[in-house]
């Protein structure tokens, strides 16, 4: 930790340790300089330590040029390095605001869950809601129908592009679609068809989400989903609504969040120190 | 807050006790009457020299399985682990109990009632209950539903209810319930000496405690808080982020959401579930007679089962809103049970109602299965970051 504290200056991190990825950015002020994303780790602690590490390398920095630390993630229970821990929901929130300060509406679909998030002007969150507690409709979700397929979970996007309809889906439910995806084939259906369909059956599920919170704006995609053509389009068809385009890596936006919440958290610290003396 | 009061102590060692205090009654030829649901009057109960016992616990995933093979899974958990107990039969309470009474309201507890009498060859006495409380049919429907009922209660018991027996058994449970009401407005304060949890447990104590003698304990414990609070003894500062609880059944045995809210730095300051506040309210029995005791019991606020399809005139709404008023609530966590069909189609309403007031909401849909811990206390973790924000901001 550096002694001496400049918010225009000074050193922020966040660390996302999320269920597939662990993301880390590093703000100089508020300017992004060093950003890495990692497979995430059986443990989380060293998984985030290792992300912490590669991202202060990426930026030139150490780890005593950090003045403060925030963790997000499930993994953010198990981050001994944190000045902080501050939940995921609340630094997608954040992130967005950073990169998008007229965004109002967010989604995030990360690994093992969605949410629809309402944030205020400052980034505040206003309202939000999160898919249950399965699988379906998450990065997993996605995974799992990109090995049925044989192709990068990367191309599932693209490949959803070229379907001439989509093929409705009976379900969300991970283990289902995929028997039923398995039946398709098997009739002969054309892939990127079904593909089409499985992006449209998550992005019916995340309409209602956004029934709870409600819609303000254009929405901000978030998340590691959000690098996917295919379901970028079937949310902007399915909700009715345009989906901005990504001034930065979607997938880094709650690890952004963090470090910006970082830098307003050692300002607070800093305002409180002075006070005392 | 470490618990500093000695009668929240002696209350515990009561309810420890009370199992083996009822084998004695028992042996002496006492007639234990466990009752399940929301709208069975205690008062017919202790008037016919009858012991009274609230059945039913949460949180236990394995008696939930068991009971899941009696009744449908698309129960909630809460009923499938009723019928859990009785399949089991090491509960004291359920291996004690001589007559299950129970009404109507939520069906679902009603169904299980069923269950345990044609599975488990337990005598039942059922409440029909009217759909509508506020309409006349309804209460008539419900006055004659109680003479019946009351009638079932006495071939029970072998005697018949006098106007004294009623009217000291409405004079005790009036006592009772107004020493709880007291005792939310105790736990509210600022400096409270008692947590909302303690509370709930005192609630849940007078489920299975003799009465007299609960009574006896509730106003030594209200004393004791007087004292103390005069003595001015050093307490902790509670939490800056005060939730009230609303929805689902939280029964003893269950604190899943309680403890995740408290683990997070939020401090419950009241609740309007059926465990806990909800019965004691509104509760006027004028005069000792089985319809006054009807009446009264039409004019408490009704159970999430009982439909309202206005919601300018549903007394829940309102009634919740009085108490976010009284509690001073700044965000309402509203617990719903998976198949808990009565509060989980109200979430929506009760959201949109409470956001146009500017009252942060959040639903924590949930059941006794640990898997869905993590989830939980990201969106309650999520809800206090939020709900904290909004207080320093207006600050």
């Amino acid at each position: 930790m550096s002694t001496e504290f400049q918010l225009e200056n000074g050193i922020f991190a966040g660390v996302d340790v999320g269920s597939l990825g662990t993301k880390s950015v590093v703000l100089r002020g508020t300017e992004i300089v060093g950003k890495v994303i990692i497979p995430s780790r059986l443990n989380s602690e060293e998984g985030g330590q290792e992300a912490l590490d590669l991202v202060l390398e990426d930026a030139g920095l150490t780890r005593a040029d950090v003045d403060f630390i925030v963790s997000t993630g499930y993994g953010r229970i198990s981050a001994t390095y944190a000045n902080k821990t501050v939940t995921e929901i609340t630094c997608h929130a954040k992130g967005a605001n950073f990169l998008h300060p007229n965004v109002r509406t967010i989604l995030d679909i990360g690994g093992q869950d969605c949410k629809a998030i309402r944030v205020d002007e400052n980034g505040a969150v206003a309202d939000f809601a999160m898919n249950d507690k399965c699988a379906a409709g998450t990065g997993r979700f996605l995974e799992v129908m990109a090995n049925v397929f044989k192709v990068p979970l990367s191309e599932l996007g693209d490949l959803s592009l070229r379907a001439t309809q989509a093929i409705p889906m009976s379900s969300t439910c991970t283990v289902f679609v995929e028997s039923e995806v398995i039946s398709l084939l098997a009739r002969g259906e054309n892939p990127a068809n079904i593909i089409a369909g499985i992006h449209q059956a998550i992005a019916n599920r995340v309409g209602g989400l956004f029934a709870r919170v409600g819609i303000e704006s254009e929405v901000y995609f978030s998340g590691g989903v959000a690098k996917n053509i295919g379901m970028k389009r079937a949310i902007e068809k399915a909700l009715k609504v345009t989906v901005a385009e990504p001034r930065f890596d979607p997938q880094l936006t709650g690890a952004l969040g963090a470090a910006a919440l970082a830098r307003a958290f050692a300002a607070k610290e800093n305002l409180a120190r002075e006070a005392a003396i | 807050m470490p618990t500093t009061l000695n009668t929240l102590r002696k209350i515990r060692q009561a309810v420890d006790n009370r199992p083996a205090e009822i084998d004695d009654l028992k042996a002496a030829g006492a007639k234990v009457v466990g009752w399940i649901n929301y709208n069975v009057p205690e008062e017919l109960i202790l008037a016919l020299d009858l012991v009274p016992v609230r059945l039913g616990r949460g949180g236990d995933d394995h008696l939930v399985e068991h009971g899941s093979r009696w009744i449908s899974t698309k129960n909630c958990v809460y009923v499938r682990e009723i019928v859990g107990l009785f399949a089991e039969n090491e509960d004291p309470y359920v291996k004690a109990t001589d007559l299950v009474a129970v009404d109507a309201t939520c069906m679902q507890v009603f169904r299980a009632g069923e269950v345990v009498q044609h599975y488990f060859n337990k005598r039942i006495a059922i409440l029909g209950v009217p759909r509508n409380f506020a309409t006349p049919e309804g209460g008539e429907y419900f006055r004659h539903e109680l003479k019946h009922f009351a009638g079932k209660l006495e071939e029970f018991a072998g005697r018949k209810l006098t106007r004294s027996a009623l009217a000291d058994a409405i004079g005790l449970l009036r006592g009772i319930r107004s020493g709880l009401d007291e005792l939310y407005t105790w736990q509210a304060a600022d400096d409270a000496l008692i947590a909302w949890e303690e509370v709930l447990d005192v609630v849940q104590a007078g489920n299975v405690l003799d009465r007299r003698q609960y009574i006896v304990l509730l106003r030594e414990l209200l004393s004791e808080l007087q004292e103390k609070q005069a003595t001015d003894e050093i307490r902790d500062k509670f939490q800056d982020v005060r939730i009230f609880i609303s929805g689902s059944i939280i029964p003893p045995g269950d604190r899943k959401i309680i403890h995740i809210l408290e683990d997070l730095g939020a401090r419950i300051v009241g609740d309007d579930i059926w465990s806990g506040l909800a019965p004691q309210l509104d509760v006027d029995v004028v005069e000792p007679t089985v319809e006054a005791i009807a009446d009264a019991y039409l004019g408490r606020v009704p159970h999430g089962a009982l439909p309202y399809l206005d919601l300018a005139s549903d007394r829940r709404l309102a009634n919740l809103g009085k108490l976010l008023e009284r509690f001073q609530a700044h965000g309402v966590v509203y617990h719903t049970l998976r198949y808990c069909d009565p509060y989980t189609f109200k979430g929506t309403e009760t959201k949109t109602v409470l956001q146009n007031k500017g009252i942060p909401f959040l639903e924590l849909h949930t059941e006794y299965a640990s898997s869905d811990q993590e989830a939980i206390r990201t969106r309650a973790e999520a809800f206090v970051e939020m709900v904290r924000n909004r207080n320093l901001i207006e600050a």
